[in-house]
């Protein structure tokens, strides 16, 4: 598992030296505001705009792809779902 | 005839219109909506005005009369060193660091960050530096803040304003935020202090009078007067012996004999004849004068020896002890007795008079005899306490300071007390966080004062605001504090207590009830003088106990004596009736004790009257049109006396009539609204007035279960666990109680559309039979949100915890149980979680608790310490919340959400105490319909009503369904609402039977039913217990280490356990084999090697005893068994297996 320590932006732990050149960072939203707003390791979190101090994660824009065949079976079209009510 | 003639002109008279337009033989037109107070009061006072009011006295006049009291720090080091506080404050609750731009904090914050909602509490100072006196304002510590109360940010806010604070409007307050989590401190019940309470014994023929004294200061002592052997004794914790009655009199002050007995007995013979023998006991112990009997009290007073000074006379000691100890609360000012003379004897008379007559005791259970007590006058102690102990830590280390031969710098005290620490924030923090209130200082040892806010619907926490814990011990036997108190009337409410253990001792206060606090008693003892009482010290026993003279007591003290008791007593009304002193405070006779009681002390239960003067309401209709333009308010009617405040003692002094039209001349009050006298809970229940009264019970504990909408920004929170309606709905048939609390906008249930009826074997025993289309749409469905939260810690070795993004596997690919770990190790937001997920990939340094670790914090090896989906069902992540504590740690909260729908085997329950558990899911093809082609959503079995009685099950049912029709939405209060004739009217004007019963087609054969079926909507509610939750099975699965037997508990996967009475019937039938798989093959099946020899357990089949393997023999017992032999020779017992063949 301490293989896997090159994380994200906020995965902590490493020297600058060892990171990665940086992946896309992480945005988040504040929750007063709604500024986005990056968080770094080990620094408080705050918005930059307002100072807020609480931040919620984006929602996530992967999304479940199936594929669905049309009558002809020859098209290939895709649906993405997102919701799945149970 | 002439007396013909005058009785014409006598009608005519009457005839005449005289009075704005009407004659005398008019109707008298009813005040219309005077139920409208009702809405008024509760604008003004709010659902949890008794905790608003509480907490708000306790941070405006009590916190400061604290600190006055206990005002000065001195050294013992330098005399000319003084500090002194000046004044004290709490200001609103803010930011705890200083760097923070807005210092302006939400209790919505501090719920999300998991702080502490706490404001400062600043003091100013004045204490002398060298030779100047300074003056300073210093924070002392943090005080938690009640929410809605005076110092909150919460308070006089619009519904705007709130929104933008993420905050529901309808949240009643009155709770704390500590360490992110809501705390309630419970209203505590207590028998009144500083009154006396006489109580008979008649199995051992004991009569005592009680009164436990409680001044401000917090010393509280119990005194009694108590008979022993025909002989009445004064008794006290302080006093080692019981003290005869006339040595305690005579040590207070009366000596002769003569004015004993006045004092006493009086005039009446039966009671002299009693004291008679007091008195010759007294006589023949030798003493006659005072000092004989402080003497006599001075050599059996408990001393708590003071180190220093000499050792003090016996009479010192017992004028001491008499002045100070015993009824601490009576006043003796200088060394004036009088007044503590005449208590202890009214309590003799007391005891007297309950021994001539047995029924002139108190009763305890009386509701006038109890005071609430509340989260004001709780912190207030806790205040107390923490301030004391804070002010000699202080004093300590200005002590310190002070000893040093030389300073660099001038001593400063200011900075002694920055150095003090959080002491009483953390105290604070400690007490409400944990519930202990143990105030070594006040001999105070509570648990369980505080709990936590259950938030499981909006009514759940309502009622759970005006909740009434009894301190009284719960395993007697009695009834008597269980049992419904008729003085409860009103005040508190009749059905809602829970069943069982806490039944009738866990009480609710009912909707329009009010808890004093106090009001400062010495104005009320001068107003009192100034309306011709006479002073008690100027009097003897012969004018007190005289015919027409009534004793005034002020709070349980006595001040004075009047002839004329009831003009006395209206003129005293007539004064609060024009607000010339404070509303709460009450007045009343009592005829029995021949005394007039004023009460100004807090924690007094009370409730709002109209006023009723010569047959007459004050309030009128015009009064009430004033209302309903909002041109009054409900403090204006008091302003006009045309209501007022009724504590217990005094509603028993009152006549009041529940409706207008049962005023007669001697009515003096009128009631507001008569279904007040239920509580929030029981006023969600229709037509709780035509139900079995254990129902309403009932239905008051489920409500609480009930799943809904709890508050407006229930989409904001995050709480542990939270249980949400889907589409949730106002019930058809409200009560005004459900539009006063706001439950019409927050509800949790739905209407169902109900066919009472058979149907299928799967609704016995109160099953229910849902329609698979109604689920599909929609009803009954609901989310569960759990949260997750963890920290990111830093540890104070210099490492920390990290988040890693998801490893990958030897194929080069994520795991499948990380593949919603996004860069930053953290589940994305809306992703899919499967059982066993991991949505928070933490890691932790694995010397983490290892202070001596100097190195590079990075280079550590790290261990994984994630948080994995734990329910067997998929959950979506609905939140992810990043934040920091106020010690500066990451704070990680998931919220994960499931969307149920109803299932088998999920509970269910109407408003009538009507539960059950869905029986089966029907296709609503196979359900039967009628003319309209309606389909029902439950079928509801028929058997549930006969024993039940809910006849407002019923009546809710046609009112529904009379709504439903006309698109109105009816009412079913308390004792009114819509009346079942119209309701059956209304069902006729629409083509349906006036019974409410439907023909209905079987959808399964097409046939007609054969009986009309009583068919419309019913309100359900459906409750927190689900089968997914709880359902659990177990082939195999974990054991317990230390015996090997399979664990317990759904939550560890554990086996279902086969007790003892099982066992028993598998024995009694001889069952064997059974019984051997069960108890160990399935179980903790092991092998031993035991020796026949020596009986011993060996291994390997060698005896280490016999040091053979001769007779070794091999056998199956429990693990549990081997174990147990081992514990035993751990112990020094030997346990020798006897082996024989089987």
């Amino acid at each position: 598992m301490n293989s896997q320590q090159q994380g994200g932006p906020n995965a902590g732990g490493q020297q600058p030296s060892y990171v990665q050149p940086p992946r896309e960072a992480m945005e988040y939203l504040c929750a007063d505001c709604g500024a986005k707003n990056e968080i770094k390791p080990r620094e408080p979190i705050r918005c930059r705009e307002c100072g807020h101090r609480i931040m919620y994660k984006k929602r996530t824009k992967r999304s479940m792809c199936l594929r669905v065949y049309n009558n002809d079976e020859s098209s290939l079209g895709i649906a993405v779902v997102q919701f799945e009510a149970r | 005839m002439a007396a013909a003639s005058v009785d014409d002109s006598e009608w005519e008279e009457l005839n005449r219109t005289n009075w704005k337009g009407l004659g005398l033989t008019d109707p008298i037109k009813n005040v219309e909506d005077k139920w409208l107070l009702l809405p008024a009061f509760l604008k003004v006072k709010g659902l949890v005005k008794q905790h608003i009011d509480s907490f708000n006295y306790f941070v405006d006049t009590d916190i400061k009369n604290i600190v006055k009291a206990n005002n000065k720090v001195t050294s013992d080091v330098d005399p000319r060193f003084w500090l002194k506080y000046t004044d004290i404050n709490v200001g609103f609750p803010d930011r705890d660091e200083d760097s923070a731009i807005d210092k302006r904090v939400t209790p919505n914050e501090c719920r999300l960050r998991d702080i502490t909602y706490a404001a400062p509490i600043i003091v100013t100072i004045q204490y002398t530096r060298g030779k100047n006196i300074v003056q300073r304002n210093v924070c002392l510590g943090r005080l938690p803040i009640m929410l809605r109360s005076s110092k909150c940010v919460l308070t006089g806010r619009t519904d705007d304003q709130l929104a933008r604070m993420i905050e529901c409007p309808l949240d009643p307050g009155g709770y704390f935020v500590v360490k992110g989590t809501e705390k309630v401190i419970l209203v505590q019940e207590q028998l009144s202090k500083n009154r006396i309470i006489v109580e008979t014994d008649t199995v051992k023929g004991i009569v005592q009078a009680s009164c436990t004294s409680s001044t401000h200061g917090g010393l509280k002592s119990k005194t009694y007067v108590a008979t022993k052997k025909g002989k009445i004794y004064l008794r006290h914790n302080s006093i080692h012996e019981d003290v005869p009655i006339v040595i305690a009199l005579k040590a207070l002050g009366i000596q002769s004999d003569k004015e004993i007995l006045l004092l006493t007995a009086g005039t009446t013979e039966a009671y002299k004849e009693t004291f008679a023998t007091n008195l010759e006991d007294a006589a023949k112990l030798g003493i006659f004068t005072r000092q004989q009997a402080l003497e006599y009290i001075g050599t059996r007073v408990k001393v708590n020896r003071r180190v220093m000074g000499p050792r003090r006379p016996a009479w010192e000691e017992a004028l001491e002890a008499l002045a100070t100890i015993v009824l601490a609360h009576v006043p003796v000012n200088g060394l004036d007795f009088r007044s503590k003379a005449i208590f202890v004897a009214t309590m003799t008379r007391r005891v007297l008079m309950a021994m001539d007559d047995e029924k002139m005791v108190d009763d305890r259970d009386y509701v006038g005899n109890k005071r609430l007590e509340l989260a004001g006058q709780l912190l207030a102690l806790l205040f107390e306490d923490l301030f004391k102990t804070y002010n000699s830590n202080l004093k300590i280390a200005i002590d310190k300071v002070l000893k040093k031969p030389s300073r660099t710098s001038e001593f400063d005290a200011f900075n002694t007390m920055r150095m003090q620490g959080d002491h009483l924030t953390s105290g604070f923090v400690r007490a409400i966080s944990t519930g202990n209130w143990s105030l070594k200082r006040f001999k105070m040892e509570r648990a369980g004062v505080t709990h936590v806010l259950s938030r499981l619907s909006f009514i759940s926490a309502l009622g759970m605001m005006t909740r009434i814990s009894s301190q009284f011990e719960k395993t007697r036997k009695v009834s008597g504090p269980r049992a419904l108190q008729p003085s409860q009337w009103g005040v508190l409410c009749p059905s809602d207590t829970p069943e069982g253990e806490a039944c009738g001792l866990v009480k609710n206060l009912a909707l329009m009830t009010h808890i004093t606090t106090d009001v400062e008693e010495e104005p009320i003892t001068r107003l009192a003088f100034m309306l011709g009482v006479e002073d008690i010290s100027l009097t003897t026993g012969t004018e007190i106990y005289g015919p027409h003279t009534f004793v005034v007591n002020v709070n349980g003290t006595i001040v004075g004596l009047t002839k004329y008791p009831t003009r006395f007593v209206q003129q005293f009304r007539k004064l609060r009736r024009a607000r010339r002193f404070s509303e709460f405070i009450s007045i009343y006779i009592n005829n029995h004790h021949r005394a007039v009681h004023i009460a100004c002390d807090g924690g007094r239960i009370c409730r709002p009257a109209i006023i009723v003067e010569n047959g007459r309401p004050r309030v009128t209709s015009e009064h009430i049109t004033l209302l309903k333009k909002g041109k009054a308010t409900f403090d204006d009617f008091l302003q006009m006396g045309l209501v007022e405040y009724l504590d217990v003692n005094e509603e028993n002094d009152t006549y009041i009539a529940l409706y207008e039209s049962d005023i007669v001349p001697t009515t003096t009050h009128l009631e507001i609204e008569p279904f007040t006298l239920l509580g929030a809970v029981a006023g969600l229940i229709p037509y709780p007035h035509h139900n079995q009264s254990p129902r309403n019970t009932y239905q008051c504990a489920m409500g609480k279960q009930a799943i809904g909408a709890i508050a407006y920004n229930q989409f904001n929170r995050i709480d542990t666990l939270l249980y949400l309606s889907v589409y949730p709905q106002q019930p058809m048939v409200k009560t005004k109680t459900i539009e006063l609390i706001g439950y019409d906008k927050l509800p949790a249930g739905q209407n169902a559309t109900v066919a009472v009826m058979s149907y299928s074997g799967y609704d016995i025993e109160d099953a229910l039979i849902l329609n698979k289309a109604s689920l599909d749409r929609g009803y009954g469905r609901c989310q569960v949100l759990r949260k997750n939260a963890t920290l990111v810690r830093k540890y104070p070795n210099g490492t920390f915890d990290r988040l890693a993004d998801a490893p990958l596997g030897e194929d080069g690919e994520v795991a499948k149980k990380y593949d919603i770990i996004q860069l930053d190790g953290l589940a994305g937001v809306g992703e899919r979680v499967d059982p066993g997920d991991v949505y928070v990939n933490k890691q932790s340094p694995s010397n983490a608790t290892d202070n001596t670790f100097t190195g590079q914090a990075a280079s550590v090896p790290y261990r994984n310490t994630p948080l994995s989906y734990k329910s067997p069902v998929a959950g979506n992540i609905d939140k992810v919340l990043i934040s920091d504590t106020d010690n500066d740690q990451t704070l990680i909260k998931v919220l994960i959400r499931q969307t149920r729908r109803p299932e088998l085997g999920d509970k269910f329950s109407s408003r009538h105490g009507q539960k059950g558990v869905c029986g089966l899911i029907v296709n609503q093809e196979d359900l039967p319909f009628n003319d309209q082609g309606i389909n029902p959503d439950t079928i509801m079995n028929p058997h549930g009503f006969p024993s039940r009685m809910t006849v407002g099950k019923m009546i809710e049912l046609l009112a529904g369904k009379a709504g439903v029709l006309t698109g109105n939405l009816q009412y079913g209060t308390a004792f009114g609402g819509s009346k079942v004739e119209d309701m059956s009217r209304i069902l006729v004007e629409n083509g349906f039977s006036y019974a409410g019963k439907d023909m209905l087609t079987s959808g399964i054969t097409g046939e007609p039913l054969e009986a009309y079926v009583y068919f419309g909507p019913i309100y359900y509610q459906k409750l927190k217990h689900m089968v997914m939750d709880k359902m659990h099975a177990r082939a195999r699965g974990p054991r317990a280490t230390l015996t090997r037997q399979p664990t317990e508990g759904r939550s560890r996967e554990g086996g279902l356990r086969l007790g003892e009475m099982e066992r028993d019937c598998l024995i009694g039938y001889g069952a064997t084999q059974l019984l051997l798989e069960r108890l160990m093959i399935s179980s903790d099946k092991f092998e031993v090697n035991a020796c026949e020899e020596c009986g011993l357990m060996g291994y390997n089949g060698w005896c280490t005893y016999c040091k053979s393997s001769k007779k070794m023999a091999q056998l199956t017992i429990p693990y549990a068994a081997k174990l147990l032999f081992q514990e035993l020779m751990a112990m020094n017992v030997v346990p020798r297996l006897v082996l024989d063949d089987a």
